[in-house]
């Protein structure tokens, strides 16, 4: 490995480092503004100057400067001082002294390095150019005056999300970012535009002067709007949850996350259920905890265990579903499902309902079949990876199902069951790591047996599951779902489906339907039972209710998530659940008493010991098991033969914006919804 | 300490010549004129940067100065004052929420000198005291008053007192 | 007979004569307070009491007025009865002792002939009155400062009881008429300064003498710079702190009065009482009146002094400590007086032969 001197110390480094990665492994911070290791570089911002030998004598430019075998690089002599200071006096020449009036202000990179290279005083007597404001939709505002031409929006908008509607026009001291069309910039991924920026120029429109970082307590934990739990942090103030900013987790979701998961945290404070609520004479009123326990208690006594059914929604925590779980099995209740789109997964190995290939494996795969997903709204981070896999040229991407824009070229192979029959005896291809994306488009349909029997086959003929890679991977749309289906949250010995008890109660066959956060079901069929709704949210399944248990959202609450890869990830309490709200488990664990079937467990600790014993797959905290058992997995057993119907794939979501009772609850989601309406309607007119 | 220092002592403590000094001085001092001033119908000078109690100012347009940038909160020693701000309807940064706890201020005026924009200062009025503890809890539109208030006094001691700052 | 020697007009004279002293005595309190005020701000440079009335003379009616109309605050677990009979006892004995004070030749309500031991008994046990107030006050600070004040007082009541032995030693007399009557003809009679010419040589022990009286009945008042039963950094206001309203009133009134009485023993028992400091002759054809009148105008200014020079040490004198103060009383005063004592005993025996 080649040696470099980074301030007299050595390093060895990898061939085609740049200086600035040389001298960071040196323990040495080189400032910059421009530079982003998940971004192309750029080199326009010059603040990374070092001085090198042998080379010019002038500084270099460190973050486009490859390191050479013994180099001498130099980060702290006084040329480097004075070129770094020049850069920035340049820079502040045109950037606006409004620091006390900048959301970015306390978090921002120009205003940290210019405590270290600023000058005190300006000699810059012209006037300071004054940049139009742009439109960038409802979550970015902008102040282009403070831009500082980095380009980072431009880059990440075109390499990472896709999108090319930003640009930087004109030259010299008119160069100003603007969007074409001054149109809403569309990509689910637009959040983190405002991340990436140094300075203020873009900031986020719906936190706009709400807080300063110092005034927020930090809260590392997961996020629920997806299946990918990606690594956020959730800043909050006192009671109130005010943004979402990503955590780098390389496995999952890099440094990105997707504009719901940023965006949706005013749904927090909105729509919440605060306390108890039981429908009396047809209108629900607000109760104590007793009288609710008391109500649900009495039905449940005079109902029979075929009578009753528990349905878990998409955004509950493996605890609650545990502890739910565990006390309607011990009612002797066999309708319990957690599936509410109605997916035929949850039978067979774990390995058929999880992302095997993992999300970090799509940088390795070399073709991928998407099969009725689409990645672009169901899981926008994951697709802005298979589009980064693919601007490398090393991925052919193939789909079957909606022909959407997803943001890269792919053969499109047809729309329903009938594209893949061609698949199901293709022999094996020439690709080393070949993945079939399956998404929830074909797994939630009447005939999803056969076809997942389909998929099984054709994932077996085309060797897509070898040892050391299991490229069938199913992308799931639901937080909670890879949990509750680890746990066994579907129905026992001739239980019925969530489709099953939704038609039973329609026909009056069932006496209570217990609601664990499930909203995305058709309550209209629910009139003729005796619901309970425990969530956080005032959402469909709480006005179908009886009965209101005001749960915890998933930042009011410690717990466990799985993601769609099998990972299982620890979420932490960021704010205490609103009013009298309590966390699920211990509302579970309280109504139990009254049930007269007490649970076990009298602390989370003990729960998860609890489910740690019965699913020893919850002990492995942030480990996704990939390929571990390929070896051993018969992938072509997978499903029912059975009669595949026409009708093509579609995917779940309609509305990215509001695919859940938080979301649904934020203005700023609606806001989303609208102007992304409004934006397609315009492309569309051209 | 000597011998002869220590009888020294002794003898003077004897005497009481420490007493008889100290007994001259007071009938010396008592004749010296008073220093009393009779306080609600006299007034001692105040210092342009005297810290008295706070109040918010606007532009001679009537706007008000503050633009909720939090500093002063941020610096605020006894964390006393709580700010909330949100856009106005034209878009500026302005705060809805401003309230000092005077129960928990010390009067160190550092809020003061945090202000980048000269919002928020202690002015010269320290005859503020109250029958009860809420109403020390200042809020927004009583700072406000305060500036409208004393606006004068401050803008005069501003002024005096920007040459040595 | 004269209505006057029945015992029904000889009642109503001695009614008379106290309800008169009583009076006098309370309104002297009243501007001794202010006097004592103003002249502490006046070290400070201050104007002290100017508000209330023509120079701020009414001040102490004022607080007077206060006082009375303030709550009576009994705080809770006190002994109600004790509480509130420990004033009554202090204001008691302190306007008790004036009985025997001579004001003017024939000025006085008790021309007893042991007035000294009388004094003595009042004064001791005004330490009563403290303690019973501390300690029914059911308080660790009240209680505290009263122990502090019975110790301090008894250690001090032991000094003045020899130095006032110097002074019947002198005037051969426990009456106090008899004391002043012993120092008449001029100043260098006093008994500060040896009681007569011949007596001259025992000036240097008898203006020590004066001194130390001086100075223990500081202690004996709780006055600074021996304040500590009420010393404001530690105990605030000592056994008195339970106390509001009329009852500490009284405690009040009969600490200044023990004052004021303390200032006029000194003036009676070392600086000639009544006596002008001069040979008076002129006074033989004066009427009776104006000569008790003449009289009692030297009292007063010789009580004045003293009680000026009293302020004025508690205006310029720090506070001792606690340890000082016993000290100063055991182991300087009571030695310094015992010699004393036996130097003036000494000189009467050898030079009345």
């Amino acid at each position: 490995m080649p040696k470099a001197k980074v301030n007299g110390k050595e390093v060895e480094f990898e061939p085609g480092m740049t200086v600035l990665q040389v001298a960071e492994l040196a323990g040495e911070e080189i400032p910059r503004f421009c530079y982003h290791e998940r971004l192309s570089i750029a080199g326009n911002c010059r603040m990374c100057l070092v001085e090198v030998k042998p080379g010019p004598p002038k500084p270099q430019a460190s973050c486009a400067l490859p390191a050479a075998d013994n180099q001498e690089i130099f980060t702290a002599s006084p040329m480097v001082k004075k070129a770094r200071e020049g850069v920035m006096e340049f820079l502040l020449a045109n950037h606006p002294l409004d620091c006390p009036i900048c959301d970015q202000g306390g978090e921002c990179d120009l205003q940290d390095e210019t405590v270290g290279y600023g000058r005190a005083g300006s000699r810059f007597t012209e006037n300071k150019r004054a940049v139009e404001e742009k439109f960038m939709g409802p979550l970015i505002k902008t102040v282009m005056t403070r831009c500082i031409q980095c380009t980072r929006c431009v880059r990440f908008a075109t390499e990472v999300a896709g999108v090319s509607e930003l640009g930087l026009l004109n030259r010299g001291e008119d160069a100003q970012i603007s969007t074409y069309l001054a149109a809403a910039v569309t990509s689910e991924l637009s959040g983190n535009l405002v991340d990436l920026c140094p300075v203020g120029a873009l900031t986020s429109k719906p936190y706009a002067f709400s807080a300063r970082p110092w005034e927020l307590t930090k809260t590392e934990t997961v996020d629920v709007m997806d299946a990918l739990g990606s690594a956020i942090r959730v800043d909050a103030r006192g009671p109130a949850v005010l943004r979402v900013l990503p955590r780098v987790n390389d496995d999952v979701n890099e440094e990105w996350i997707s504009d719901k998961t940023r965006h949706a945290v005013d749904g927090l404070s909105r729509q919440r259920l605060d306390r108890p609520y039981v429908r009396i004479d047809g209108k629900l009123k607000p109760a104590s905890w007793g009288q609710a326990f008391a109500a649900i208690a009495a039905m449940v006594k005079a109902s029979k265990p075929e009578r009753m059914g528990l349905i878990a929604g998409d955004l509950q925590d493996a605890e609650s579903m545990k502890a739910a779980l565990d006390l309607f099995r011990s009612l002797g209740v066999a309708n319990i499902d957690c599936r509410q789109d109605g997916s035929v997964l949850g039978h067979g190995p774990r390995e058929s309902w999880l992302f095997n290939s993992t999300i970090a494996g799509i940088d390795e795969a070399d073709a991928i079949m998407i099969i009725g997903a689409n990645p672009k709204l169901e899981a926008p981070v994951l697709n802005a990876r298979i589009r980064k896999r693919w601007l490398t040229g090393k991925l052919l991407v193939g789909v079957v199902g909606e022909q959407a824009d997803l943001g890269y070229k792919y053969n499109y192979l047809g729309a329903g069951p009938e594209a893949l029959k061609a698949f199901a005896n293709h022999g094996p291809i020439s690709k080393e790591r070949p993945m079939l994306l399956v998404g929830q488009g074909a797994l939630n349909r009447p005939d999803s047996d056969a076809v997942l029997h389909l998929i099984a086959q054709a994932a077996k003929s085309m060797g897509v599951v070898k040892e050391g890679w299991n490229g069938l991977s199913v992308l799931h749309t639901a937080a909670s779902r890879v949990g509750g289906l680890d746990m066994g949250f579907v129905p026992g010995e001739g239980g019925k489906t969530v489709a099953g008890m939704l038609a039973a109660s329609e026909a009056g066959e069932m006496d209570l339907i217990y609601l664990l956060g499930a909203d995305e079901i058709d309550t209209a069929k629910l009139a003729r039972t005796f619901v309970v709704y425990q969530g956080s949210h005032g959402d469909a399944g709480a006005q179908a209710a009886d009965v209101v248990l005001p749960g915890a959202a998933y930042t009011e609450k410690p717990g466990l998530y799985v993601n769609t890869e099998g990972r299982v990830q620890l979420a932490d309490r960021v704010v205490f659940p609103k009013g009298e709200a309590k966390e699920d488990w211990s509302i579970l664990r309280a109504l139990s008493d009254d049930l007269g079937q007490r649970l076990p467990y009298d602390s989370l600790e003990a729960l998860r010991r609890a489910l740690l014993n019965d699913h020893p797959t919850f002990g492995h905290i942030d480990h996704a098991p990939g390929h571990a058992s390929a070896a051993t997995f018969d992938v072509g057993a997978l499903g029912r033969d059975g009669v595949l119907a026409d009708a093509p794939f579609a995917s779940p979501i309609n509305d990215f914006y509001l695919t859940n009772p938080i979301a649904r609850a934020s203005v700023t989601m609606a806001e989303c919804s609208r102007s992304v309406k409004a934006a397609r309607g315009l492309l569309a007119a051209e | 300490m000597s011998f002869f220092s220590r009888i020294g002592q002794a003898a003077k403590g004897a005497l009481l010549l420490d007493f008889i000094g100290a007994f001259g001085m007071g009938l010396r001092y008592m004749a010296a004129p008073k220093k009393t001033i009779m306080y609600p119908f006299e007034k001692g000078p105040l210092s342009p940067r005297f810290r008295g109690e706070h109040a918010l100012r606007r532009y001679a347009s009537g706007e008000e100065r503050c633009i909720a940038c939090k500093l002063c909160e941020a610096i605020c020693p006894a964390q006393a004052i709580t700010i909330e701000a949100e856009p106005r309807a034209d878009g500026s940064r302005r705060t809805t929420r401003y309230d000092i706890d005077m129960t928990k201020c010390i009067y160190c005026g550092l809020c003061q000198e945090a202000c980048p924009v000269d919002a928020i200062v202690e002015g010269p009025n320290f005859e503020f005291a109250v029958e009860t503890r809420e109403e020390l809890f200042y809020d927004k539109d009583r700072l406000l008053a305060n500036g409208d208030r004393w606006e004068r006094e401050i803008a005069k001691n501003l002024e005096l007192d920007a040459a040595y700052r | 007979m004269d209505f006057w020697t029945t015992p029904v007009g000889w009642t109503l004279l001695t009614l008379g004569q106290i309800l008169l002293v009583t009076v006098v005595l309370l309104l002297s309190v009243a501007f001794q307070i202010y006097g004592d005020r103003k002249i502490f701000a006046g070290v400070q440079m201050r104007k002290g009491p100017n508000v209330v009335g023509p120079f701020g003379l009414l001040q102490s009616f004022a607080d007077l007025g206060k006082f009375l109309v303030k709550e009576l605050i009994i705080p809770a677990g006190a002994d109600r009865a004790v509480f509130l009979l420990a004033p009554l006892i202090s204001v008691v004995l302190a306007l008790g002792s004036w009985a025997v004070m001579p004001f003017a030749p024939g000025w006085v309500v008790a021309n007893i002939n042991v007035g000294v031991l009388y004094l003595f008994a009042f004064s001791s046990m005004g330490v009563y009155g403290i303690i019973m107030g501390g300690w029914a006050s059911n308080s660790k600070y009240a209680f505290l400062g009263s122990l502090r004040s019975a110790a301090q007082m008894v250690s001090y009541e032991v000094s003045i009881g020899l130095i006032v032995i110097t002074a019947i030693l002198l005037s051969g007399s426990m009456s106090l008429q008899q004391i002043v009557v012993s120092q008449g003809g001029g100043f260098w009679n006093w008994n500060m300064f040896g009681g007569g010419l011949k007596n001259l040589p025992l000036m240097v022990v008898m203006i020590p003498m004066t001194v130390i009286f001086f100075i223990s009945g500081l202690a004996e008042t709780n006055r600074p710079p021996f304040d500590l039963p009420e010393a404001e950094s530690e105990l605030v206001a000592g056994y008195a702190v339970e106390y509001g309203s009329t009852p500490y009133l009284l405690f009040y009134l009969s600490e200044m009065s023990n004052i004021l009485l303390m200032s006029m023993l000194l003036a009676v028992l070392f600086l000639g009482g009544w006596q002008a400091p001069f040979p008076t002759p002129f006074t033989a054809s004066w009427p009776p009146t104006l000569v008790s009148l003449f009289a009692f105008f030297w009292l007063f200014i010789k009580t004045v002094a003293v009680f000026f020079a009293n302020a004025m040490v508690r205006s310029v004198v720090p506070r001792y400590r606690y340890d000082q103060l016993m000290r100063l009383g055991w182991k300087i005063f009571l030695p310094t007086s015992l010699v004393a004592v036996a130097a003036v005993a000494g000189w009467r025996v050898f030079t009345s032969v």
